[in-house]
């Protein structure tokens, strides 16, 4: 009795040890949020009286509206506003294209293999070992021998490209524990080879039509050098705009609004993360177990 | 008029051959068993009627119908998989209706055709709910509801009670039978278990290595076995097959069975085909069941044998006892009454019919009739 009833107490306190452990993490990893959060609130003599960690003194929404429609990156000052319908532009067809061709890829190659299908596919795998860094020159060169001025255009056509083999990837070890008998009883049925992707394989392909999405759109959404490389003047995704921002050197550094920016920067990962973030290990894992 | 005719069927890889050459013939209405150890052809065979795999040579007709250059869906076929192939993100009556609406069949029709379907399977209650929400009896139901729903010339079932558990697979087998019966269909099923090919088939066709070995009734595979393979792979437990030298005496065949001492045993008027084995090695096979207690052997045969052997084990089954004795260095298993069954290191007697035993080439492995 008095041993069962020490352990269950030992085994409270080893429970509370990692509670408070656990705890402690996520407030070091929460600081900086809280630290750009509460800046961003503050005015700029608030910053330069008060301590990192303390509340703004008067709430504020200046820095933000300056952030959003007033701050100079470069020689321009509208700020980051237009550069974030950039990225939007730039993102939402490179998402959908990127995800849409990886599933058929990946349906080809899981069902409908041909000659060399699977030497296709482990070239398409060192594909994504590749880094951005070494594709740039190429990918500089084939978008002159194309002949495409425009940024976002430009852009579309850079992140689908270099998005492809990770969507295959995904849909295609999702497809592979299909079973093949599905693709049969639908040819049998009378269904084509489009006909089977469009009412079959994608209603079934939603968890991991949820992790292309996220993570083509975190991908893109964050991506620098691409951006930086392949674009220019106004026709710059907000990454871009943000590194210009906070480099530019006139007069006063504007702390409050640098993190306005950055805040405004990183919203749409955060809010997909928030929004799909249990789609996305649920996708991970569908492969993982059957049916 | 044939419903399926195989003429001269080849399938090849290379230089690998999957299927030798393979002819087989079956009447409207009849169950065609396909069945072989894994790997012997039996389900690429299926998919090549299907129209699921190419044809390397030779001609496959449905219904009188040459098939060889025509889709799946233009067969007139309809199949049952091993994994049921439910579009899962389909309900039941969807699942149904998704061929009739490739076909173009009119929505009334479609309604009609899955009420009578979900009527004749006795699952009305399902055709709302999804392939995830039903057990696998029910989905293996579905599956051939989805199939009946075609009405086609041909049914093909690839091995559809595999992956059920043995119970429901003893229901579902008789169910597939009085459908078959009740319906009038014609239905190729592939299978791996013999007792399944057995207990379902009007034809059997028993395949290995690629090769036809024997097509026929279930009671001539089991009767009169064209080889040794065929012989040990139909029925359990399987045929005894025991080394021996066939003798000849005033037109009887003899062969001499030791199990301790020589026993003569006749087996009756020798034929012209194993007279030219007479004097050299030859195997013979007898089933467990015709080997057997004097008391439980049907004894209406005026020769039959009799030798005295002794138990190595006893294995009761119930209803009889398998009785393990050594004959010729191997060991030989007898069906007697469990009470007729002695103990192992008795000696207890057995009785042989002999209008039943055969005799095999142990070279060509052929039976010699």
């Amino acid at each position: 009795m008095a041993d069962s009833y020490r352990q269950t107490t030992q085994a409270k306190l080893a429970r509370m040890g990692i509670y408070a452990m656990l705890f402690l993490l996520a407030l070091w990893f929460l600081a900086p949020l809280y630290v750009m959060l509460t800046t961003s609130f503050k005015s700029l003599d608030d910053i330069r009286s008060g301590n990192l960690l303390s509340l703004p003194q008067s709430f504020s929404l200046d820095a933000w509206k300056t952030a959003w429609d007033s701050a100079c990156t470069g020689v321009e000052c509208g700020g980051m506003k237009s550069y974030f319908g950039n990225s939007l532009k730039m993102m939402i067809p490179a998402v959908l294209i990127s995800t849409l061709l990886g599933s058929l890829n990946g349906y080809v190659l899981s069902m409908w293999r041909f000659k060399g299908s699977d030497a296709f596919f482990m070239a398409l795998l060192i594909g994504t070992f590749l880094p951005f860094q070494v594709v740039i020159l190429p990918m500089a060169q084939v978008l002159g021998m194309l002949g495409l001025e425009n940024s976002t255009g430009r852009l579309v056509l850079v992140h689908v490209i270099y998005g492809l083999q990770f969507t295959t990837l995904f849909f295609r070890n999702y497809y592979v524990t299909v079973p093949s008998d599905l693709v049969k009883a639908a040819r049998i049925d009378g269904a084509g080879f489009f006909l089977f992707f469009f009412k079959i394989l994608l209603p079934i392909s939603i968890p991991t039509i949820m992790v292309c999405l996220i993570w083509q759109t975190t991908q893109i959404w964050n991506d620098f050098l691409f951006g930086v490389v392949f674009s220019s003047g106004d026709g710059q995704p907000i990454t871009v705009a943000l590194n210009n921002l906070v480099n530019t050197s006139t007069g006063v550094k504007q702390y409050n609004v640098d993190m306005a920016a950055a805040i405004i920067a990183a919203l749409p990962t955060l809010l997909v993360y928030i929004v799909g973030g249990k789609f996305f290990v649920r996708g991970l894992t569908a492969g993982a177990v059957k049916g | 008029m044939g419903a399926l005719s195989i003429r001269k069927v080849k399938k090849s890889y290379g230089d690998t051959h999957i299927l030798k050459g393979i002819d087989l013939e079956i009447e409207n209405g009849q169950f065609l068993i396909l069945v072989g150890p894994s790997g012997c052809g039996k389900s690429t065979l299926l998919n090549m009627i299907a129209g699921l795999d190419d044809i390397t040579s030779g001609e496959i007709y449905i219904a009188d119908r040459l098939v060889n250059n025509l889709s799946p869906k233009d067969r007139d076929i309809a199949m049952v998989f091993q994994s049921y192939a439910l579009y899962p993100n389909m309900t039941v009556r969807r699942n149904i209706a998704f061929g009739l609406e490739i076909r173009k069949v009119p929505k009334i029709e479609q309604d009609e055709i899955i009420n009578r379907v979900a009527k004749t399977l006795q699952m009305e209650h399902l055709l709302d709910r999804k392939p995830a929400q039903l057990s696998g009896g029910q989905r293996q139901r579905v599956a051939m509801g989805r199939a009946l729903a075609r009405n086609p010339a041909l049914f093909l079932f690839d091995e559809p009670l595999s992956n059920l558990d043995a119970k429901l697979r003893v229901e579902m087998r008789t169910e597939i039978k009085l459908l078959h019966q009740r319906l009038g269909t014609t239905i190729v099923y592939v299978t791996h278990d013999q007792i399944e090919a057995m207990t379902l088939g009007e034809r059997i066709a028993v395949m290995k290595e690629g090769e036809v070995r024997q097509f026929g009734t279930p009671q001539q595979l089991y009767d009169l076995p064209s080889d040794l393979y065929v012989a040990g792979f139909i029925g359990s437990p399987s045929m005894n097959f025991i080394p021996c030298v066939l003798g000849e005496a005033d037109g009887v065949g003899v062969v001499t069975l030791n199990n301790g001492k020589d026993q003569l045993i006749s087996l009756g008027q020798i034929s012209d085909i194993q007279r030219p084995f007479v004097g050299k090695p030859v195997i013979l096979g007898i089933r467990p069941e015709q080997l057997t207690d004097p008391a439980s052997a049907h004894s209406d045969h005026p020769n039959m044998q009799i030798l005295t052997a002794m138990v190595t084990i006893t294995e009761p089954t119930g209803p009889d006892t398998l009785v393990t004795v050594n004959i010729n260095g191997v060991k030989t298993v007898a069906r007697c009454h469990p009470r007729a069954a002695g103990v192992p290191g008795q000696s207890v007697q057995l009785s042989l019919d002999p209008t039943k035993a055969l005799l095999f080439d142990p070279v060509s492995e052929k039976r010699l009739a």
